[in-house]
């Protein structure tokens, strides 16, 4: 893309509260229902009346489908109208990004809930065997983002570091354990090739498929990446996305989020073939508008440069986890200060710090349209 | 050469257990806003019945009252202390857990007793002794904000002044083990030009967090090497030493002679995989056997860390086999 600037949004986006009611079997009420309506024409919904009559009928089989390829047409449609260059579908199709993969793969079982933070917790999943590719998870997203769009694609992936990283791992470490007496190299050992087989087993059949399937542009998510930040650890998460990602012909890059990037930093030159750094700052930064010292969440992106790093940055300019809505000015100058920085507009891609599933819709198409506008601004400035 | 063998071993847990399936499912309605507060605090009084219970069984030497509303192991302080507020999530270390932010923003002060109010003591067994658990200073620290005092030193010693009160009032009300946790102190990176001065550091603030404390003690480190802080830790003004085994090179463990009871982490909270006492029980022999060439002293088994990474199920069957593995090894070595 030569535009100067290009916008992209970088995976999840809620899911509408119509298809989740209907998922549960429960009838619409006429808000449910205004707000399908109210969305589908602000983003010109082709046979809107058919939605609406699906949305009264009763459960039948079949019905879940629909409304989830209703839901993913209405959020590429999303993305398209609030003017961005490059999209996907919002992430209709998964549950969520752990467990859309997990339940999806064999060698796998979930345990349970365990706690992520105050009284919130996950659904967490041992490997009881060695992880083994039944069906496709991604593909059929795919055609059915690709046959909805003529925009530029890009596919959001979860990473193999992630999915090890958030997984108990017992196959391996039972495996090994008659083999090495010293617990920390045996549990170390067991990640490896946990980690080596899930990527030849599963994630590559499926970026294979995706690609042949005609997908340019694959974004690993890889929010773990940074949690164990030592030299080893971080040398495996180097080469598990090198293998990941070894002789395809596609574009890849990587999103990482609220880790520790001078960590990342030292390591991002050595991944390879890989185009964009898709990272989160504007949590980090101030409201104020300015291209100075006021940026002081964009400091990181120096220690970036510093490590030779050359690769594009996807450069998060929204704050995805408040309802802040960025002035466009505000964008921009966040936008101008990197390109200063580091020397080169070309490298920058404009983007939210993450999914924006924990948004509103509405709140969401605000802070897109106004990051569009941003960049616009920044286009004409740095003209 | 029999009576070298002679060791006391005991055993207990050294953090927040999960919370039972029953009690996240009321926790998780609580924060819909679909149940009171009251069946809130039911559920828990239920959950910590269950949480001691599994302790008695186990046959533990301690028993704490599991820690189930802990947010986590700093929020009671970082909630209850004046001079502190309570600020972003943050990640736990190297888990995909996460803990809110202490920010300082004052001298640091006890309005209250914090962890005696925390703990459910009417649920404590009579008849066993009582353990509690509480950050390290070199943690609690470690993981603010400091936006009032003039360097994390004298952060620190404020924090163990609050520290040793705590302990006091923990004592007074009945408690005779106290764990300070320190995972901060091996997880995070020395730099070896300052790592003599750090560790210097710590235990002079150690001093100031047991000075006049007659409960036994310990220092549980865990998320990381242990062998990073040796020798100087074994300096420490504490009677016990707690080491995460998962994360500890054995090799560097067995260099040297331990003068101090430890306590071995010898069951992973992190792995869901159950152990087998017969592949835990000679790992702990060798080490006992290594680390004390001749001392007699007191070796707790414990799980290398909170169990609460795990799911309810898997930490009760961890707990049976943390009674036979220590049954076994109070045999070998008796």
């Amino acid at each position: 893309m030569n535009k100067l600037f290009p916008t992209q949004e970088v995976g999840s986006l809620a899911k509408p509260i119509w298809r989740i009611q209907s998922y549960t079997g429960k009838s619409l009420s006429r808000d449910e229902i205004n707000e399908a309506v109210h969305w589908g024409r602000t983003l010109r919904i082709e046979n809107l009346d058919e939605l609406v009559k699906l949305l009264s009928e009763r459960d039948f089989a079949g019905k879940r489908r629909a409304l989830l390829e209703w839901s993913a047409k209405y959020a590429i449609r999303f993305f398209e109208t609030a003017g961005l260059d490059i999209f996907f579908d919002g992430e209709q199709w998964r549950s969520e990004m752990y467990e859309h993969v997990v339940r999806k793969t064999a060698g796998f079982k979930f345990l349970g809930y365990v706690k992520s933070f105050d009284y919130r917790y996950f659904n967490k999943a041992a490997c009881i065997d060695k992880p083994k590719y039944t069906k496709p998870f991604y593909l059929d997203e795919f055609l059915f983002t690709k046959e909805n769009t003529k925009g530029k694609m890009k596919v959001p992936i979860t990473g193999a570091y992630t999915l090890v990283d958030w997984t108990f791992n017992e196959y391996y470490e039972k495996r090994l354990s008659g083999e090495i007496i010293d617990f920390k190299t045996r549990k170390f050992k067991a990640k490896e090739e946990f980690l080596f087989d899930l990527i030849k087993e599963v994630i590559r059949r499926e970026i294979s498929k995706l690609v042949d399937a005609g997908a340019k542009w694959i974004q690993i998510d890889e929010p773990a990446a940074t949690t164990n930040p030592t030299e080893e650890e971080m040398k495996l998460f180097v080469e598990c996305f090198n293998e990941t990602v070894k002789g395809f012909n596609c574009i890849f890059s990587l999103h990482n989020c609220y880790s520790n990037y001078e960590i990342l930093a030292k390591h991002a030159c050595e991944l390879r073939n890989c185009s964009q750094l898709s990272l989160e700052f504007a949590n980090r930064d101030s409201r104020q508008a300015g291209t100075g010292n006021e940026r002081t969440g964009y400091n990181a992106i120096g220690s970036f440069e510093e490590h030779s790093f050359q690769g594009n940055y996807g450069l998060g300019v929204v704050d995805v986890h408040t309802d802040f809505v960025e002035p466009p000015e505000l964008v921009r100058d966040r936008i101008l200060h990197v390109a200063r920085t580091i020397g080169d507009p070309s490298r920058i891609c404009v983007s939210p710090d993450c999914g924006l599933r924990t948004r509103t819709w509405e709140t969401s198409f605000r802070k897109l349209k106004n990051m569009v506008l941003g960049a616009e601004l920044a286009r004409k400035a740095a003209a | 050469m029999e009576g070298l063998r002679k060791k006391m071993i005991g055993c207990y847990v050294t953090g927040a257990f999960p919370r039972p399936t029953e009690l996240i499912r009321t926790t998780r309605a609580y924060e819909r806003a679909g149940i009171s507060k009251k069946r809130l605090e039911e559920s828990f009084e239920k959950a910590t019945e269950s949480v001691i219970n599994a302790q008695i069984s186990a046959g533990l030497d301690y028993v704490t009252d599991g820690m189930l509303k802990w947010q986590d192991l700093l929020r009671p302080f970082t909630e209850n202390l004046k001079g502190t507020t309570v600020g972003s999530l943050t990640r736990w270390f190297n888990n995909n857990t996460f803990y809110r932010k202490p920010i300082i923003t004052n001298h640091i002060e006890r309005e209250k007793d914090v962890v005696t109010n925390m703990i459910c003591i009417e649920k404590l067994p009579k008849n066993l002794p009582w353990k509690a658990i509480l950050p390290g200073p070199y943690t609690f620290v470690s993981l603010s904000e400091n936006q009032y005092h003039k360097d994390k030193a004298e952060l620190m010693f404020e924090f163990a002044r609050v520290t040793n009160e705590e302990i006091r009032s923990l004592a007074e009300a009945g408690f005779s083990y106290i764990q300070l946790s320190e995972p901060a102190l091996v997880c995070e990176p020395l730099a070896p030009k300052s790592r003599k001065d750090k560790l210097a550091l710590v235990n002079d603030v150690l001093q100031i967090a047991v000075k006049g404390i007659t409960t036994k003690t310990s220092l549980q480190t865990f998320f990381g090497d242990f062998s990073k802080i040796l020798p100087e830790v074994l300096d420490f003004p504490v009677d016990h030493l707690g080491i995460d085994l998962y994360k500890t090179d054995f090799e560097k463990l067995k260099e040297y002679d331990f003068e101090r009871g430890v306590a071995l982490g010898l069951l992973d909270s992190r792995s869901s995989l159950v152990e087998k006492t017969s592949g835990l029980v000679p790992v702990a022999e060798e080490i006992i056997e290594s680390i004390y060439p001749s001392n007699i002293d007191e070796i707790f088994i414990c799980p290398n860390c909170d169990l609460d990474f795990l799911p309810w199920e898997k930490a009760e069957e961890k707990m049976k086999t943390l009674k036979s593995v220590t049954q076994s090894l109070k045999e070998e070595f008796s």
